[in-house]
C-alpha cells in the first residue's frame, strides 16, 4: 500500500461499515447463518448479504428460524425477526443440527482476546479464580468457532492486549485449523479469520502464524505489526481490502442500520452510555409518533 | 384436575432457601422478571441459580443477596454493559460460580429431561478447545466410544430442583404457549422437578387448542401457572413488548453505582407489590413499549 493511499483519515463509521462488508462477504446461501449474542455490526453483516448477495441465506436470530433481513433497530430488532421468519425452534433442537452437525455457516464472534492458537477469551482477564474483569462468558462461542465452516472473529480495536500471544483463559478456540486435519476429522475445513479496524488476518494451518490478508483504514503493514501481539506473516503484496460500494455505504445507513448500532463495537464503556442514551430516544420518539397519529387517525 | 393457577405470592412459598432454580428467557429477551422481583420480596436466600443466558434477571437476584452459587455460560446486560453484580460477585470471590459452554449446558439439561444420566457433547473436538473442561471435572468427563473406541466427551445431567419460565398465555393446566423469544424455556420445563410458568395472560383451554403450534410447553409437565402482565419487564416479551432500554439504562447506572445507591433500588422493589411496581416503572409507557415491538420494520429483499 503506497503512502498517498493512506493520508486520509477514515471516521469510525467508514470503518464499520467496511467490516460490515467485509464480513458479509463470508456469507452465501449454503449453510445456516446465526445471530449471536450482541455483535451490531455483525448482525448488519448479515442483513446486507440478504438484501444484496445472498437473498435467500438461511438465518436464524434468537427462536425465530429463516428469519427476514430486518431494521437493525436497538429495541425493535428481536420482534422484527420474528416477523417472516419461517419457524420457531428452541436452542437445543437448534444448535444440535446447525453448530455440532456442519451446517454453521457463518456466526462473526466478537472476544476480549484472541491468540496465535485462534483460542478466544470471553471468561475472565486475570485468573479464572480470582479475576481482576469477570467477563460474560462465552455461551455458543466455543461451539461457534471450532465447528464453523470458517471461523471469524471480530473486534472494535486492534490492540497486542487483545490480538495477544496468549489468553488468559481459553472459553474456547479452533482445533486442528490445517483443512486436512479438519476433513480428516469430519470437520468442515475453512481458515480462521480475524477482522479488525485496521486489516484482516487469516491463519490456514496449525503451527503457522496468522498472514496479514489486507490492510484498511490508512494503516500500513507496520501499523498493524506493532498493534499486534503475536507474529505475523507478511506476504510480499499485502493488498488493500476491499472499499464499500457507495450503494453497500446507503443500505447499511438508510435501511439496515438507521439508528447508527454499529458503531457501538467501537466504543469504551463510558462513551456508550451517551451514545446509548441518543439511540434510545430516537428509537423511542418514533413509537410515540406513531401512537399519536394512529390516536389522530382513531379520533 | 385441578387448576394449577397460583398468585405471583405463591413463588415464595415454592421456592425455598437454597433452592436450584432454572431461569428462563435469554440476552435482554423474556426472563421471568416478575417472579424474579417476587423471590426478592418474599426474601429467598442462598439460592443456586442455573441460567443459559441471563442478564437483568441474574444480576437482580445477586444485588438482593439472594443468590449463593451460580451456573451459567454467560450473564451480561449486552449494549448497556457488563453485569455489575456478576463483576463484583466474581472478582471479590464471595460468589461461588460454576461456568460452562453453552451446548454443553443444554445438553445436560436435555440429558435430564431425558431421564438419562449423562450426555455425549462432541462440540469441542479432541483434545476439548476449551479452558472450562478441565474447570469442571464434576460436569465433563470422557468416555469410550464402545462403536469407534474414540475418547468422547460426556457432560453430566443437570437437573434443577426448580424452573421458572415466562409464557406468553397458559391455560390453568399448564399449557404454555410462546410467539417470541423462548431460549431453552421449553427444555427447561423438561429438565426440573417443579416447573412454574408465569404468563402475560391465562386463557382457557379453547384458546390453546384452537392454535395449537404455539404451544411449546406441554401441561403435563408443569406444576405452577401465575398471570403476571409485563411479566419479563424490563426484558422483553414479544410479540407484547420489547425491553425497556430507558429502564435498563437506569439500572445499569445504579448497579454499576453499587453501595447505598444499589441498596436503594432493591429495597423498594422488595417493599411494593407487582401492582405497585407496574404502576411505578411502566405506568403510561406500556404502550411505547408495545408499539416499538410493532413498528421495527422487515427489509424488503429485491430478488
Amino acid at each position: 500500500m503506497s503512502d498517498q493511499e493512506t493520508t486520509v483519515s477514515t471516521s469510525d463509521q467508514e470503518i464499520a461499515e467496511l467490516m460490515v462488508c467485509r464480513i458479509a462477504s463470508e456469507m452465501d446461501e449454503s449453510g445456516v447463518t446465526v445471530l449471536g449474542s450482541f455483535t451490531p455490526l455483525a448482525y448488519a453483516s448479515y442483513m446486507l448479504a440478504k438484501l444484496t448477495h445472498a437473498p435467500d441465506a438461511y438465518m436464524v436470530g434468537y427462536n425465530a428460524m429463516g428469519m427476514p433481513a430486518v431494521e437493525l433497530a436497538f429495541m425493535g430488532a428481536e420482534a422484527a425477526a420474528y416477523r417472516g421468519s419461517t419457524a420457531r425452534w428452541g436452542f437445543i433442537d437448534n444448535v444440535n443440527v446447525v453448530h455440532l452437525a456442519n451446517r454453521g455457516n457463518v456466526e462473526a464472534v466478537s472476544s476480549a482476546q484472541i491468540d496465535q492458537d485462534a483460542s478466544i477469551n470471553l471468561s475472565v482477564i486475570g485468573d479464572w479464580n480470582r479475576p481482576k474483569v469477570r467477563l460474560p462468558g462465552g455461551v455458543g462461542a466455543p461451539e461457534v468457532v471450532q465447528n464453523y465452516r470458517t471461523m471469524l472473529a471480530y473486534f472494535g480495536r486492534h490492540d497486542p492486549r487483545i490480538l495477544t500471544e496468549k489468553v488468559d483463559f481459553a472459553t474456547g478456540g479452533r482445533y486442528p485449523i490445517s483443512a486436512e486435519a479438519r476433513r480428516a476429522r469430519g470437520l468442515q475445513d475453512g481458515p480462521v479469520k480475524i477482522i479488525t479496524p485496521i486489516a484482516v488476518l487469516i491463519k490456514t494451518d496449525d503451527g503457522v502464524p496468522f498472514a496479514i490478508e489486507s490492510v484498511h483504514g490508512g494503516a500500513s503493514v507496520d501499523d498493524v505489526i506493532a498493534a499486534t501481539g503475536f507474529e505475523l506473516r507478511v506476504p510480499d503484496d499485502v493488498p488493500a481490502t476491499t472499499e464499500p460500494t457507495e450503494e453497500q455505504r446507503r443500505l447499511i445507513r438508510e435501511r439496515i442500520d438507521p439508528f447508527g448500532t454499529i458503531r457501538f463495537d467501537f466504543m469504551t464503556g463510558a462513551e456508550r452510555a451517551g451514545y446509548l442514551r441518543e439511540i434510545i430516544d430516537r428509537e423511542w420518539s418514533r413509537a410515540e409518533s406513531a401512537l399519536a397519529d394512529a390516536g389522530r387517525v382513531r379520533g | 384436575m385441578e387448576s394449577k393457577v397460583v398468585e405471583l405470592e405463591a413463588i415464595g412459598e415454592i421456592v425455598r432457601d437454597g433452592d436450584s432454580v432454572a431461569l428462563g428467557g435469554a440476552w435482554l429477551c423474556n426472563h421471568p422478571m416478575a417472579a424474579v422481583r417476587e423471590l426478592i420480596r418474599a426474601g429467598r436466600r442462598d439460592l443456586h441459580l442455573l441460567s443459559l443466558i441471563g442478564s437483568a434477571d441474574v444480576d437482580l437476584l445477586l444485588a438482593a443477596g439472594a443468590v449463593g452459587r451460580l451456573t451459567f455460560s454467560m450473564v451480561t446486560l449486552e449494549a448497556f454493559g457488563l453485569a455489575p453484580n456478576l463483576r463484583r460477585g466474581a472478582e471479590s470471590g464471595s460468589l461461588e460460580l460454576e461456568e460452562l459452554t453453552g451446548l454443553s449446558m443444554e445438553a445436560g439439561l436435555d440429558a435430564a429431561g431425558r431421564n438419562i444420566g449423562f450426555m455425549a457433547y462432541p462440540g469441542l473436538g479432541s483434545p476439548p478447545t476449551s479452558d472450562l473442561v478441565k474447570l469442571n471435572p464434576e460436569v465433563y468427563g470422557f468416555v469410550t466410544d464402545p462403536f469407534t473406541g474414540e475418547q468422547e466427551l460426556v457432560v453430566k445431567a443437570i437437573r434443577p430442583r426448580i424452573a421458572i419460565v415466562h409464557a406468553w398465555r397458559a391455560d390453568r393446566l399448564g399449557n404454555a404457549q410462546f410467539d417470541g423469544t423462548f431460549g431453552i424455556d421449553d427444555d427447561l420445563a423438561k429438565a426440573a422437578e417443579i416447573v412454574v410458568v408465569t404468563c402475560e395472560e391465562i386463557v382457557d383451554t379453547e384458546v390453546i387448542a384452537a392454535d395449537p403450534h404455539h404451544t411449546k410447553i406441554a401441561g403435563f409437565l408443569v406444576d405452577h401457572v401465575i398471570e403476571a402482565p409485563f411479566g419479563a419487564h424490563p426484558t422483553s416479551h414479544v410479540p407484547c413488548y420489547t425491553f425497556d432500554a430507558p429502564e435498563l439504562l437506569d439500572y445499569a447506572t445504579v448497579t454499576t453505582a453499587g453501595g447505598e445507591e444499589q441498596e436503594r433500588y432493591v429495597t423498594r422493589l422488595a417493599a411494593e407489590s407487582e401492582r405497585e411496581y407496574r404502576d411505578r416503572v411502566i405506568g403510561s409507557r406500556g404502550p411505547v413499549l408495545a408499539e416499538l415491538a410493532r413498528q421495527a420494520r422487515v427489509l424488503e429483499v429485491a430478488r
